[in-house]
C-alpha cells in the first residue's frame, strides 16, 4: 500500500476544509453523479450471472480442429475446386481451393460423450458444465471488424463493448476497480484498445487492461526513483493547494469530483496490488492453472484466468481475457496444436475453480473467437499446406455457468464445417443473449447518441433462448 | 441523465412504433399493392400513399386514423363483413393486431419519398432562418434572463478574462508578462485589441484547425489491421491550420473540400482540401470484400459530409426512412450517389511555399536508412532458400542450377523452416509500412478525382481500377434495409430534398455526369438560402467558446438533438456571418465582444441560478470547463518552457507512456515496428496538433483526458473526470519530465525567489501570501528529502523486444528490435539535477496537476 487513503471525509477534515467551505450541494451532486454512473444497478430482470468472464480467442480458433470434429473431410482431403470470383466474396476466399481434413484426433467426453479435441486433457472434466454452440454466424471474416463486430456488436469500430454496456447496465459491485477489467496478451490485438473502448459511453465504462507487463495500469506508480515518502508529500500539497482553490471558487461542483478521482486513483492504487498478486493462492491451484508449469503460453494464460476468477470475486463485473494466435492459415497442427495444449489447463482450470468456490452460480462464461476457419485452404507460396483460411458461417463457441444449458451441443454446421445449417443465428442474436442472462434486456438497455437510441445488438436481435437453462 | 433516462418513454415507445410502422407498411406494400395501386387499381383503392388509403376504394375510406378496429383495412384483413383480403387467404391474427395498433396510433406513414406529419417545432433547422431587425448577443441573452427573473453575473476580473480568451483562441496559457501588459492597459480597446491579437497569432489556427479536425475524423492512418500511413494526409491538417489563420471565407473553405478538384483545379490548396472526404477509417486487404470496402467509403463520406457541414445525422436513413426526421432512404442514397464517382486519387502536387518542408530531407534519409537495413535483412531469406534449393538439387553453386529453378526457390523462399518464414514476414510487414510511409516525402496530394485518375489513383494494391476512357459512373441502387445485397429502386444523385420542402431554396439539379456533382453538392451547402450551413458553424464556434452550443447537439439539427435555447440569437448570429463574408474570425469578435462572454463564472446568487436553471442554458454565468487533452499537454509543455512552436509538415512523435510505446501491436499477420520518438526535442515537443495521428495508437495521457475517436466526428469534446487522469498527470514520466525542466529554468534563471518564479511561469501571477508560505515550507521539506536521497543515474536504453505467439508454429516469437543508432536528446535528468532544484519540480509537479492549471474560468 503506497500511502494511506482517508475517506473523502477524512480528507476533507484534514485539509481544513470544513463542509461549509464547499458547496454541500456539490459534494452531493458529485455522489448522485458517481451514484449514477458505477455503483451497482437493479437488473431488467431477474438473472442468475452476475459477472461474466469471456475468454476471447483471438485470430479465428477453427471450429472443425475444436469441438466440432468433421469426419467427411478426410475423404476428401487434397480434393481441389476452383471457387468463382464473387462480388461478395473477399479475394482470399476465391480462385483455386483445396480441402483439408483435421489433423487431430478427437475424443468424447462428459455424460453425452461430446467430442472434443483429443488434446484437451483437463477440459474432459468440465465438458458437462458447457454449452457448445454450433449455430452461431458472424460477418466479416477480417481479422479487425469481425473483432469490433464480436466485442462491440458493430463491424466498423468506435461502439461500446459488451463488457461496457454490461457496466452501463449493471455497475460495479466494487467501486475501488474498474467495472470492466480486460486481460491482454503481451501483444494487443488486431483493432487495438477499441475492442474494449466505451464507444459513445460514458468514459468510466471503458475496459480498464491490466497489462501483463510493466505496470498493471499505467502510471499508477510513480516513475523509478519517486519514493513514497516523496508522492504522498506532493499530494498533501496538492490537497492543500486545491482547498485554497475551491475557496475562491465555491461555485464550482466539479472541483469535488476532481479532489475525488484523485483519492479514488489512490484508493485504486492500494486495492488493486491486492487484488492482483496471486502468491497467496495454493501451489496446488497455480499449477491446476498452468503456472509454474513447462508450457509458458499455458502460464500465461493461466495467470490471466486465475486473475479473472480473483476480480471477478473482488467484485468487477466484465473481465475480458484475450488468447491470441488462432490464426492458422499454414500449419494447423502445429499451430493450433499449441493453443489448445495452452489453453487446457488455464480454462478447465477457471471453470473447476469458479465451480469450486461457488461463483459459477454467478458468473457468465463464454469462450469464442472472431470467426471459425473455412474446410478448405487457398494455394499459398506456391503450393498446398495444411492450414485453414476465414470462415464467417461457422464458428466455434461455448458457454458455461449461471443462466446456460449445461453439458449439451446446441445447432449444428454442415458435413463438411462450411456452414451452420442448424439453430443459425447471427452475432447480434449473441450479444442479445449474452445481456439476457446478465439480467439486462438489450431493448431496454439504450443510449441515445447521434440523433437515435443505440443499443448493442444495433436493432432486432433475437434472444437465443435454445442456449438457456 | 443517463442512457434511457434521457429519453422521455413515450418518446421510446413512438420509436418501437415507428419501427413497426415501417414493418408493416412494407407488408402492406407486398401483399396489397399488387391490385391496389401498382398497375391495376382494383375496387378503386390506390393503397401507395397514405392519402389513397384516407381516400378509400368503393366501399369507403380504408383506414380511419385512431380507429384500428373500425378500420375497412383491418375488417379485410380478418375477412370481418367484407371479403378476405388478400383473396384466397386465411386471417393473420399477427398482422391483424399490428395494422390495427398502426392505425389506432394515428397511422403515420414513412414510405420512401412520402412525408410524413411532423411537428414544425422539430424542423426548425429547415425552416429559413428569421430575420431579427435589431439585437445583439447581450440583447438576445439578457431578454431571457429577465424572463427567468434572473441576472447575470458581473464582469470576470482582466486575470481571468485574458486567460480565458487566450486559451480560447490560442490553446495556449497566456505568459505573465502578458498578463502583466493587459492588466497595465487601461485604454478603452484593450480588450478588443487583445483579441485582435490572439486572432492574429499563428498559434490561432492551431487551436481551431483542432476543432475542424475532431469534427472531420482527422487521422494521419489508415485504421483498422495494418493500420498504414497516409503519408500525404498532413498536408490536409496544414490547410485547415491555414485556413484559419488566413480567416479563409467560410463558404470557399467547404467549397474546397466538399469539391475544390472541380470547382478551383488550378489552386494547389482546394485539392489538398478534398482530403477532407476521405479522411475516415478505411483498409482494403485480401480478406476484404471490394464491394464491401467501397460501401464503407461511400457511407462515412455520405454520414461525414452531412454531420460536418450540415448537422444532421443520416445513418438512421441507411437502412429506413429517418424515424424523426424528414429524411427517406431514398435521399440518402440519393445524397450517396453524389459521391459514386468520387475515387481516391494521390496525384502529384508541388509542396507550396506556406507549407514546413524544412526538415523532409532529413527524415526521409531516417526513414530510408530503417528501410534499407529491412530491405537488407530481407536478403538473407533469399540466400537461405537459394542454398536450400542447391542442397536440393545437390549442386555447390547457385550458377549449376537452371534459372527458372533458382528464380522459383528464391520467389517461394523454397525450404525455409516456419520460424525463419515468421522472421521474414515481420520484414515484410516492416518494409511495406517503410514503403508506404516513405511516400510522406514525396509532393503528393491525399485527394480525390471525379473518376479514375490514370496514373495516380489510391487504393491500394488489392483493388482493381477501370482506365479513366473506361469509366462509367455506376449506378445507384437504394439498399433495402441497409443491405448490399437487396438492391432496391435505382437512384439518381440528389439532395435532402427536406431543405427544398421546408425553406425557401428549391432543390438544384445534380447532374449525373462523371464531374459535377459534387460542385452542385458543394454550391448547394454554401447557398446562404441553405437553412443548416450557417447556423451550424456558428454554433459550433459558439461551443468551442461557452463549452456548450445554442443547440446543444452540434451534429444533429435534427428532431432528436436539442432545440436551440435561443433560436433568434443563433439566427441572428447566422445572418451576421454571412454578411461579414462567412468570416469566422468577425464571428469570434461579435461573441467575445459581447458583456455575456466576459461574464464571471461566479454569481453572486448562485442558488438561485441553479434553481432555475440549473444547466446554465441561459448563460447567467460564464461555464468554467476543463482544458481539452491537446491543450492541457501543450500549456504544460509551454510553462515548462519546452514548448516547440515550429508549425507545420509530417506528423511528429512525442515521447508517450514507455510501456505503451514499447507495446507490440499486430499489423496484419505480423507487428508493427516499435513506436520511436522523434529524436530532437524541437519536434517530438511540437504542439499537440502536430504529432502523427495514429488510429492504433492514441497517445494513452491525451486518451485519458478524452482526445477524440479518431474514427468518428467528434462534435464536442467529453471532460469526464476518471482516476486515471490523475495517475497520468501525477505520475507518468512526461509530468515528472515537465516539472523538472521547468524546475531547471527556474533555477537556472536566478530568480531570487524561486517559488514566486514558478508561481509566475505556472499560473501567470504572484502567490498569495499563504500560498508563498505552505510552498516554501514544502520546497525546504522537499529538499531535506532530496539531499538525503541522491538521484539514481540515468538508467541505459535497452533494445525493444516483441514476443508474439507464430500463427504458422503456435510457439512464441520473439523479436528484437536494436535502438536506432545516433543521438537522442535526453530530457533533463533527475541525477543532472540538483537537490534544491529536484524539490522544486515537486512544487512544479503539484502545480501543474492543480485544478487552476486545469481549469478555465
Amino acid at each position: 500500500m503506497l500511502f494511506a487513503t482517508p475517506s473523502r471525509r477524512e480528507f476533507l477534515y484534514n485539509a481544513g476544509m470544513g463542509l461549509g467551505t464547499v458547496a454541500l450541494s456539490a459534494i452531493v451532486a458529485q455522489q448522485q453523479a458517481r451514484a449514477g454512473v458505477l455503483s451497482p444497478k437493479p437488473p431488467h430482470h431477474a438473472a442468475k450471472a452476475r459477472h461474466c468472464i469471456f475468454l476471447l480467442m483471438e485470430g479465428g480458433p477453427s471450429h472443425i480442429d475444436t469441438f466440432d470434429p468433421k469426419p467427411k473431410l478426410t475423404s476428401l482431403h487434397m480434393t481441389k475446386f476452383q471457387k468463382e470470383r464473387n462480388k461478395f466474396e473477399a479475394n482470399m476466399n476465391t480462385g483455386e481451393r483445396y480441402y483439408v481434413r483435421s489433423p487431430f484426433e478427437f475424443r468424447r467426453a462428459g455424460k453425452l460423450g461430446i467430442e472434443i479435441n483429443a488434446l484437451l486433457n483437463q477440459f474432459t472434466r468440465v465438458v458437462d458444465d458447457v454449452c457448445f454452440f454450433r449455430g452461431l454466424q458472424a460477418e466479416s471474416v477480417n481479422h479487425p471488424t469481425a473483432m469490433y463486430h464480436l466485442n462491440c456488436g458493430n463491424q466498423f469500430g468506435g461502439d461500446p463493448a459488451v463488457g461496457a454496456w454490461v457496466s452501463y447496465g449493471l455497475g460495479t459491485e466494487n467501486e475501488n476497480l474498474p467495472a470492466f477489467v480486460v486481460l491482454p496478451d503481451v501483444a494487443y490485438p488486431q483493432g487495438g484498445a477499441a475492442n474494449w473502448g466505451n464507444g459513445f459511453l460514458p468514459a468510466h465504462y471503458q475496459g480498464t487492461p491490466l497489462r501483463p507487463e510493466g505496470a498493471p495500469i499505467l502510471d499508477m506508480t510513480p516513475p523509478t526513483g519517486v519514493s513514497n515518502q516523496r508522492q504522498a508529500a506532493n499530494l498533501e500539497l496538492l490537497k492543500l493547494m486545491e482547498r485554497m482553490h475551491s475557496d475562491r471558487h465555491p461555485e464550482h461542483a466539479e472541483l469535488a469530483a476532481r479532489i475525488e478521482s484523485y483519492e479514488l486513483a489512490f484508493r485504486m492504487q492500494a486495492e488493486m496490488p491486492r487484488v492482483i498478486d496471486i502468491g497467496k493462492e495454493t501451489e496446488a491451484t497455480k499449477a491446476m492453472y498452468g503456472i509454474g508449469g513447462p508450457d509458458k503460453d499455458a502460464d500465461a494464460l493461466g495467470r490471466r484466468c486465475l486473475l479473472a476468477r480473483r476480480l471477478v470475486e473482488a467484485g468487477v463485473r466484465f473481465v475480458q481475457v484475450i488468447a491470441m494466435g488462432w490464426d492458422s492459415h499454414d500449419y494447423i497442427e502445429k499451430a493450433h496444436g499449441s493453443r489448445l495444449r495452452a489453453i487446457d489447463k488455464p480454462i478447465s482450470a477457471l471453470l473447476m475453480d469458479l465451480k469450486r468456490t461457488g461463483l459459477l452460480e454467478e458468473t457468465l462464461v463464454v469462450w469464442a473467437g472472431e470467426f471459425g476457419r473455412s474446410p478448405d485452404n487457398g494455394i499459398r507460396r506456391g503450393g498446398e499446406v495444411w492450414g485453414r483460411d476465414h470462415n464467417a458461417h461457422a464458428m466455434p463457441v461455448w458457454l458455461a455457468g449461471a443462466g446456460v444449458k449445461c453439458g449439451t451441443i446446441i445447432g449444428a454446421t454442415d458435413e463438411v464445417g462450411g456452414c451452420a445449417v442448424e439453430a443459425v443465428h447471427p452475432l447480434k442474436d449473441f450479444h442479445v443473449t449474452l445481456l439476457h442472462l446478465l439480467g439486462l434486456d438489450d431493448n431496454r438497455l439504450r443510449y441515445f447518441h447521434a440523433g437515435r437510441e443505440k443499443q448493442l445488438s444495433q436493432v432486432g436481435g433475437q434472444l437465443i433462448r435454445e442456449l438457456l437453462a | 441523465m443517463w442512457g434511457t433516462l434521457r429519453l422521455p418513454l413515450w418518446l421510446a415507445a413512438l420509436a418501437l412504433l415507428a419501427q413497426d410502422t415501417s414493418a408493416v407498411l412494407e407488408e402492406l406494400k407486398r401483399d396489397c399493392s399488387g391490385c391496389h395501386g401498382q398497375g391495376q387499381v382494383l375496387s378503386k383503392l390506390d393503397m401507395r400513399t397514405r392519402e389513397g388509403l384516407l381516400a378509400g376504394g368503393a366501399r369507403g375510406p380504408a383506414i380511419l386514423p385512431g380507429r384500428g378496429a373500425g378500420s375497412l383495412l383491418v375488417k379485410a384483413l380478418e375477412g370481418n363483413g367484407v371479403p378476405q383480403m388478400p383473396p384466397g387467404t386465411k386471417p393473420r391474427p399477427d398482422l391483424v393486431a399490428r395494422v390495427r395498433a398502426w392505425i389506432d396510433s394515428g397511422a403515420p406513414w414513412s414510405e420512401s419519398n412520402k412525408w410524413g406529419n411532423y411537428n414544425p417545432e422539430d424542423l426548425w433547422a429547415f425552416q429559413p432562418r428569421k430575420r431579427a431587425l435589431k439585437g445583439g448577443v447581450d440583447e438576445f441573452i439578457q431578454r431571457k434572463l429577465a424572463r427567468r427573473g434572473l441576472q447575470a453575473a458581473p464582469r470576470a476580473g482582466r486575470r481571468t478574462l485574458i486567460r480565458r480568451a487566450a486559451i480560447d483562441l490560442t490553446g495556449l496559457p497566456p505568459t505573465a508578462e502578458e498578463v502583466d501588459a493587459f492588466l497595465n492597459d487601461r485604454s478603452p480597446g484593450a480588450w478588443a485589441n487583445l483579441i485582435d491579437r490572439l486572432l492574429a497569432s499563428p498559434r490561432y489556427g492551431e487551436r481551431w484547425g483542432r476543432h475542424w479536425l475532431d469534427v472531420v475524423r482527422y487521422a494521419d492512418t489508415n485504421g483498422y489491421s495494418n493500420d498504414f500511413e497516409r503519408p500525404n494526409a498532413w498536408r490536409y491538417r496544414d490547410y485547415v491550420i491555414r485556413s484559419f489563420n488566413q480567416d479563409k471565407p467560410y463558404n470557399r473553405f467547404i467549397k474546397e473540400q466538399v469539391a475544390g478538384d472541380e470547382l478551383y483545379p488550378k489552386d494547389p490548396d482546394a485539392l489538398i482540401a478534398t482530403g477532407f472526404l476521405r479522411s475516415g477509417p478505411w483498409e482494403h486487404t485480401g480478406m476484404s470484400v471490394e464491394a464491401v470496402t467501397r460501401q464503407m467509403f461511400l457511407d462515412d463520406v455520405t454520414h461525414a459530409t452531412a454531420a460536418t457541414f450540415l448537422g444532421l445525422t443520416l445513418g438512421c436513413a441507411k437502412c429506413h426512412d429517418h424515424k424523426f426526421d424528414p429524411i427517406p432512404t431514398r435521399d440518402y442514397y440519393r445524397m450517396q450517389a453524389v459521391f459514386s464517382t468520387t475515387e481516391f486519387a494521390r496525384p502529384k502536387l508541388g509542396f507550396l511555399p506556406t507549407e514546413n518542408t524544412a526538415g523532409l530531407d532529413q527524415a526521409r534519409m531516417r526513414m530510408q536508412t530503417v528501410a534499407e537495413a529491412t530491405r537488407e535483412k530481407l536478403q538473407k531469406f533469399d540466400e537461405i532458400a537459394k542454398h536450400n534449393a542447391m542442397r536440393k538439387h545437390g549442386v555447390s553453386r547457385p550458377e549449376d542450377l537452371p534459372k527458372d529453378v533458382l528464380a522459383k526457390a528464391i520467389r517461394e523462399k523454397e525450404g525455409i523452416t516456419p520460424d525463419e518464414y515468421e522472421e521474414l514476414k515481420l520484414y515484410q510487414k516492416h518494409g511495406q509500412l517503410y514503403r508506404e510511409s516513405l511516400d510522406r516525402f514525396e509532393a503528393k496530394a491525399f485527394a480525390v478525382s471525379s473518376g479514375p485518375l490514370d496514373g495516380a489513383t489510391d487504393g491500394g494494391p488489392n483493388l482493381r481500377y477501370p482506365k479513366r476512357a473506361e469509366y462509367k459512373p455506376p449506378e445507384v441502387h437504394i439498399l433495402t434495409g441497409g443491405n448490399m445485397q437487396s438492391p432496391g429502386e435505382r437512384v439518381e444523385p440528389g439532395l435532402l430534398s427536406a431543405v427544398a420542402r421546408y425553406s425557401n431554396l428549391p432543390e438544384p439539379e445534380v447532374p449525373a455526369t462523371v464531374a459535377g456533382r459534387r460542385s452542385a453538392l458543394a454550391n448547394w451547402i454554401v447557398d446562404p438560402k441553405n437553412p443548416l450551413t450557417a447556423r451550424v458553424m456558428v454554433n459550433r464556434t459558439w461551443q468551442y467558446h461557452f463549452g456548450s452550443g445554442l443547440a446543444r447537439d452540434a451534429n444533429n439539427f435534427g428532431k432528436m438533438g436539442a432545440k436551440p435555447s435561443h433560436p433568434e440569437l443563433l439566427d441572428w448570429l447566422a445572418d451576421r456571418f454571412i454578411e461579414s463574408g462567412w468570416s469566422v474570425k468577425a464571428l469570434h469578435r461579435l461573441i467575445m465582444l459581447s458583456e455575456t462572454y466576459q461574464r464571471s463564472s461566479g454569481h453572486p446568487s448562485h442558488h438561485l441560478v441553479m434553481e432555475k436553471d440549473p444547466d446554465n442554458k441561459l448563460l447567467a454565468f460564464y461555464p468554467p470547463r476543463r482544458v481539452e487533452a491537446e491543450v492541457l499537454r501543450d500549456s504544460i509543455l509551454a510553462v515548462a518552457g519546452e514548448l516547440s512552436l515550429e508549425a507545420g509538415g509530417p506528423g511528429v512523435f512525442p515521447e508517450m507512456n514507455e510501456d505503451v510505446a514499447r507495446q507490440p501491436r499486430h499489423a496484419m499477420g505480423s507487428l508493427q515496428p516499435a513506436y520511436r520518438p522523434s529524436t530532437e526535442k524541437r519536434q517530438r515537443n511540437r504542439r499537440t496538433i502536430y504529432t502523427f495521428q495514429q488510429r492504433s495508437l492514441v497517445d494513452p495521457m491525451l486518451a485519458v483526458f478524452n482526445s477524440p475517436n479518431l474514427d468518428m466526428s467528434c462534435e464536442r469534446r467529453e471532460a469526464s473526470t476518471v482516476p486515471s487522469q490523475a495517475f497520468s498527470l501525477f505520475n507518468s514520466q512526461f509530468a515528472h519530465d515537465m516539472a523538472l525542466a521547468l524546475a531547471d529554468r527556474v533555477t537556472r534563471s536566478g530568480a531570487a525567489s524561486p517559488v514566486r518564479s514558478l508561481f509566475r511561469r505556472v499560473y501567470a501571477r504572484e502567490p498569495s501570501h499563504d500560498e508563498l508560505r505552505v510552498a516554501q515550507q514544502h520546497l525546504a521539506r522537499m529538499t531535506q528529502q532530496h539531499q538525503a536521497a541522491p538521484a539514481a543515474p540515468r538508467p541505459k536504453p535497452e533494445p525493444v523486444v516483441h514476443t508474439i505467439t507464430s500463427e504458422l508454429t503456435g510457439q512464441a516469437f520473439r523479436f528484437v528490435q536494436e535502438n536506432e543508432p545516433g543521438n537522442y536528446e535526453h530530457n533533463l535528468h533527475p541525477s543532472e539535477a540538483d537537490p534544491s532544484t529536484r524539490a522544486l519540480a515537486d512544487l512544479a509537479l503539484v502545480l501543474i496537476n492543480s485544478s487552476e492549471f486545469v481549469y478555465v474560468y
